[in-house]
């Protein structure tokens, strides 16, 4: 047989092959992808993506675990309507890349009902940008971070940001900064990346001048450190310097300044302001005596706070994480594990998913949370708490409220006033344990 | 059976190249899109990643394989192209294969000066010089602007990408859309690599790995021969990373770490160094590894669970270098051949 | 004036580091000509045990004399478990250029994986034996500690040590020989096996010692020594791979030139100046600062 007449026939036989394979080739049927999943008459499933290990988990790795604490507590008392909520945590070293993968993992192999409480700004970007949770109708609630731009409920429809925005914060602090130090000079360190730079446009909308501001590339305080951004604040003869990074670039930050003799009046950011997390990575309590923060939770000292009293008792007997020493950590987490059972109980009987988000829209604005300022959520508002308190920290290291009583400012993430507020939150329901 | 064994495909060699290397082809692609309907939809987003892994192996292949070069840096290269693709497609809206071409060329450029200083090195000064290289490259992100610093640039899949609306619900059909794009720059770039080994350039590396002094004295300029390899190799880990961004949506420095640059160095060994063929055994290693530890941990504590992954990749690969230098793709033609030579002595 | 005092004093003691990082590095490519990527997951180990034992009894000396002992019985275990038969097998062409290369990788997976099994991925403070606070000179503080300085001396002794051995005993003679021709020192009644042993033993001791110096000033996690052991190597290649003294070297002029490129440039710069100062020296001397031009040229 010569090559000619082999030729053709062979490539029409390699045609017909991929014209065949192409008709089996079959498309997703939309039905079976956008069936309700993670739930069932007798459980519902969350996933959750932060660091438990890497440059930035020292504190969040304790987050996931007290919420988890807080689900076996509920679970244990009868669940809600019958169902047992447990949450899947993955690891994402706060690296976007990890972050996709793992939230692709949770969403298509693991099945889970919807996000909670994913943290990080970089990472649940790329989250929102490549896997679009929002578009495929997942619940992506309670997210850690409080960058203003995850608040945008046309884009992000199933979105629900948790702690208050940076905007929000960077134009609190600025204020108070305003009328606690007038005329001194200000200095600021910052992450190098939308956090760092959402509370700069706070500060700015505050009228804040900073005499040095200097920036961090996350992950570089560990090596080769921050000497360079103290050294500058130091020559600028900064008399108060606010520290808006992770809680390791301010353990870093304040033991520079330490050894170079410098000891300027510290604002701790919220973000990495937890006291506990700060002397785990080896920062004296001394060091910290006097520095200011702010918080929207209760301070963690105050057993006088029902919540913190019953949430401090859960965690004793119910948190199965490796380090459960009582801390701010905690308490956002066993925090955000109530506001979650308080949704899923608003979402009633019948759990679906677009049922859940309604139920977040419209009733999220009155839930009984330990937050002393108001949830902010609505139909056209997604975002979480909105304001704060403004403290210093004691010589144990804890935040106590300024003038011995909580003042609570609110705002919002655009050009609204900074305001006191007087809202009172809803009494804790008994033992901790929703019944709205 | 002996009838069968006989050399099944002799046929095929009657057939001319190009028309062979379209069957080929349209073969492969047949198969990927079969494949692609029958798993479920975690196991297509993966099935985009062994693209993605096995393209940047591929050029591990070219390198080491084929012109005898040792670099721990490729990772950089990587970067490089997935953030020319990010910059052509994003900022200038270019087509997504007019940013992939892009992306190629921007990488081969840069290996092709990298190649330069890599010529006149060897053994550990190569390994030093292109490690200070994997970790100095990412970080260029964070003095240029446009780069997006440590948070780099996303975007959104769906606008960027535009899976046509008749396959439905685009937001449920991109991660098929994407596996459909990743297969086709594969098997791409598959073709390009072996047409590339079959030719001069491919024989001339080879003289060069196998004795640099003798290739000299047959005429070979050794120097150019090595900077053209490191230029072609780098224009794959470019096309690699340009894919791995668009499985991902975004690129950041921290996706590019020495560690990405050792990952597919892994997967090179366990594939088989020398072959093509083999790269995409080793990119299915380096993606099946992980869930097979997943499995094997599923109870075990966090920080265990965590770790499995690398503990079991660092073994594999001791043991590889140690009883199976060749990696798979040796092992399976040693064993065709034993089968293939005991087929013949029975038919004898 | 102050400011640049301050970045030289930074150079001193990020360069003593790196030096010891280097020289773990020269030791076993000296001996065995290869360059071992696992010297950072040992050095991780060794830590752990440190810090383990100071958890234990409290007593820094303790443990950072048990890390060194650790580190230097693990560096022959592996020479015995994993190189031997590694050098037994050597095979050629391209598997054989990067069987080294990948053998140590793996080793390295390995061991930061087993260390983030027993102790978990989360970063940890390893105690100093010293005060990590500035002196003080003149009134003003400086930015080297009681802590800078310990670390600049132990560098130096283990250094002189080296040296001495080297130069001085009949084990360093056949170190040496062995190093610069195995068949000859075998033929001479050298025990190159045991001499390579004893090698993998000192770098792995003095790797065991950059660990505990250097995780003071950060924090200890089980890959956080891999920045030191890219910057060591770079510091090896650079002072030409061969000598103690080019290592020695090499690690103070990163150790200033990173410190300079920090203070004056900023933090961004700090990796693209590893890389070109790397290029720039070998594409002047591809020998490095201190090599000897050898082997064949094409």
């Amino acid at each position: 047989m010569s090559r000619i007449t082999r030729t053709p026939r062979l490539i029409a036989a390699v045609a017909a092959v991929a014209v065949v394979g192409l008709a089996l080739a079959t498309v997703p049927a939309q039905a079976t992808l956008r069936n309700e999943v993670g739930v069932t008459d007798s459980s519902v499933t969350f996933g959750i993506t932060v660091p438990m290990s890497g440059i930035a988990a020292p504190g969040y790795n304790k987050v996931a675990p007290a919420a988890q604490g807080y689900l076996d507590y509920i679970n244990e008392n009868g669940g809600v309507f019958g169902r047992k909520v447990t949450l899947k945590i993955e690891d994402d070293r706060y690296a976007p890349a990890t972050a996709v993968s793992k939230t692709n993992k949770l969403i298509l192999k693991d099945k889970v009902f919807g996000l909670a409480g994913s943290l990080g700004t970089a990472t649940h970007l790329a989250v929102l940008k490549s896997i679009n949770p929002g578009k495929r109708g997942i619940p992506d609630l309670f997210v850690s971070t409080g960058y203003s731009g995850f608040d945008n409920p046309k884009k992000y429809p199933t979105t629900f940001t948790y702690l208050p925005s940076y905007v929000m914060e960077g134009k609190i602090v600025g204020k108070l900064l305003a009328s606690k130090f007038p005329g001194k000079k200000i200095a600021i360190l910052y992450q190098d990346d939308d956090y760092g730079r959402d509370g700069l446009a706070g500060f700015k909308s505050a009228g804040t001048t900073f005499v040095s501001s200097k920036g961090y590339a996350s992950g570089s305080q560990s090596s080769p450190g921050l000497g360079a951004q103290i050294t500058a604040f130091k020559a600028a003869g900064a008399d108060v310097v606010v520290l808006f990074g992770v809680s390791s670039a301010n353990g870093i930050a304040i033991a520079t300044a330490a050894k170079l003799g410098f000891a300027p009046q510290w604002i701790l950011g919220s973000v990495g302001g937890d006291a506990t997390t700060l002397k785990a990575l080896g920062i004296p309590a001394a060091l910290l005596n006097g520095a200011m923060g702010a918080s929207f939770l209760p301070s963690t000292s105050d057993d006088k706070d029902p919540y913190v009293a019953k949430f401090k008792e859960i965690n004793e007997k119910y948190n199965k994480g490796k380090d459960k020493t009582w801390d701010n950590n905690i308490l956002v987490g066993m925090n955000m594990g109530m506001t979650l059972v308080t949704a899923l109980r608003a979402a009633g009987k019948n759990l679906t998913r677009a049922g859940l988000v309604k139920a977040l829209e419209a009733k999220g604005g009155t839930f009984a949370t330990a937050g002393l300022v108001p949830l902010g959520y609505s139909a056209t508002s997604h975002a979480g708490y909105t304001g704060y308190w403004f403290g210093a920290y004691d010589a144990a290291g804890n935040l106590v409220p300024d003038g011995g009583k909580y003042t609570i400012y609110t705002t919002d993430s655009g050009s609204g006033a900074v305001v006191t507020s007087t809202y009172v939150r809803p009494a804790m329901p008994a033992n901790a344990i929703p019944n709205n | 059976m002996a009838d069968v064994s006989k050399r099944p495909l002799h046929f095929l060699s009657r057939i001319p190249r190009p028309v062979r290397v379209l069957i080929g082809i349209a073969l492969s692609a047949v198969l990927w899109i079969l494949i692609g309907d029958r798993i479920s939809e975690f196991r297509v987003t993966q099935g985009s990643s062994v693209a993605a892994y096995a393209l940047a192996i591929i050029s591990i292949v070219m390198l080491t394989g084929y012109s005898g070069q040792v670099s721990l840096g490729h990772g950089a290269f990587l970067a490089v192209g997935a953030y020319a693709c990010a910059l052509f497609l994003v900022n200038l809206h270019w087509p997504i294969w007019l940013s992939f071409f892009v992306s190629v060329l921007a990488a081969a450029g840069v290996g092709a000066i990298v190649g330069i200083a890599a010529a006149r090195l060897s053994g550990p000064y190569l390994a030093g010089t292109t490690l200070a290289f994997a970790v100095g490259v990412p970080s260029i992100s964070g003095l240029v602007n446009i780069l997006g610093g440590e948070q780099g640039i996303s975007w959104d899949a769906v606008e960027q990408y535009s899976p046509p609306s008749r396959y439905g619900d685009p937001y449920i059909f991109l991660n098929k859309w994407v596996y459909w794009i990743c297969g086709a720059a594969l098997i791409l770039g598959i073709a390009l690599a072996v047409n590339i080994t079959k030719s001069r350039y491919g024989r001339v590396w080879r003289a060069v790995r196998a004795d640099e002094s003798a290739a000299a004295l047959a005429g070979i300029n050794v120097a150019r021969s090595k900077i053209l390899a490191f230029a072609v190799s780098a224009g794959f880990a470019g096309f690699a990373g340009a894919i791995l961004s668009v499985t991902l949506s975004s690129v950041a420095p921290s996706t590019f770490g020495l560690s990405l640059s050792f990952f597919i160095l892994t997967g090179a060994v366990i594939g088989g160094v020398r072959s093509i063929y083999g790269a995409i055994i080793g990119a299915l290693a380096l993606v099946i590894l992980p869930t097979l530890s997943d499995m094997i941990a599923s109870n075990a504590s966090e920080s265990i669970h965590t770790n499995l992954p690398g503990v079991i990749t660092g073994v594999l690969l001791v043991l590889t270098v140690l009883f199976n230098p060749g990696g798979t793709a040796a092992a399976v033609n040693h064993l065709a051949h034993g089968l293939r030579s005991k087929g013949r002595n029975s038919a004898h | 004036m102050s400011t640049l005092l301050s970045t030289l004093i930074t150079g001193l003691s990020l360069g003593a580091i790196y030096s010891l990082m280097a020289i773990a590095l020269i030791l076993v490519w000296r001996s065995t000509r290869v360059v071992n990527f696992a010297q950072a997951g040992q050095a991780v180990f060794s830590t752990y045990i440190g810090l383990e034992i100071h958890r234990m009894t409290g007593s820094y000396w303790l443990a950072i004399l048990l890390s060194i002992i650790v580190g230097g019985v693990l560096g022959g275990l592996i020479d015995l478990a994993l190189v031997r038969p590694l050098l037994r097998r050597a095979g050629s062409g391209p598997e054989a250029a990067v069987a080294p290369v990948i053998a140590t990788l793996g080793l390295l997976a390995v061991l930061q994986g087993v260390v983030g099994m027993f102790w978990g991925g989360e970063l940890i403070k390893f105690p100093s034996a010293f005060s990590t606070a500035g002196l003080s000179i003149g009134g003003g503080k400086i930015p080297f500690s009681a802590f800078d300085l310990f670390t600049v001396g132990a560098s130096l002794a283990v250094m002189l040590a080296f040296s001495f051995i080297f130069q001085r005993t009949g084990l360093g003679l056949s170190m040496r020989a062995a190093a610069f021709s195995p068949e000859v020192a075998q033929l001479a009644g050298v025990r190159t096996g045991r001499v390579r042993t004893i090698g993998w033993s000192f770098a792995g001791a003095a790797g065991g010692l950059a660990g505990v110096l250097i995780t003071p000033t950060t924090f200890l996690a089980p890959n956080s020594l891999d920045l030191l052991l890219v910057f060591g190597f770079t510091a090896a290649v650079v002072g030409g791979l061969e000598s103690m003294i080019g290592g020695a070297l090499g690690g103070l002029a990163l150790g200033f030139g990173l410190a300079f490129v920090l203070q004056y440039a900023g933090s961004s710069y700090t990796f693209m100046t590893a890389f070109v100062v790397l290029l720039a020296v070998l594409l002047l001397r591809p020998q490095g600062l201190i090599g000897k031009r050898g082997g064949r040229r094409v």
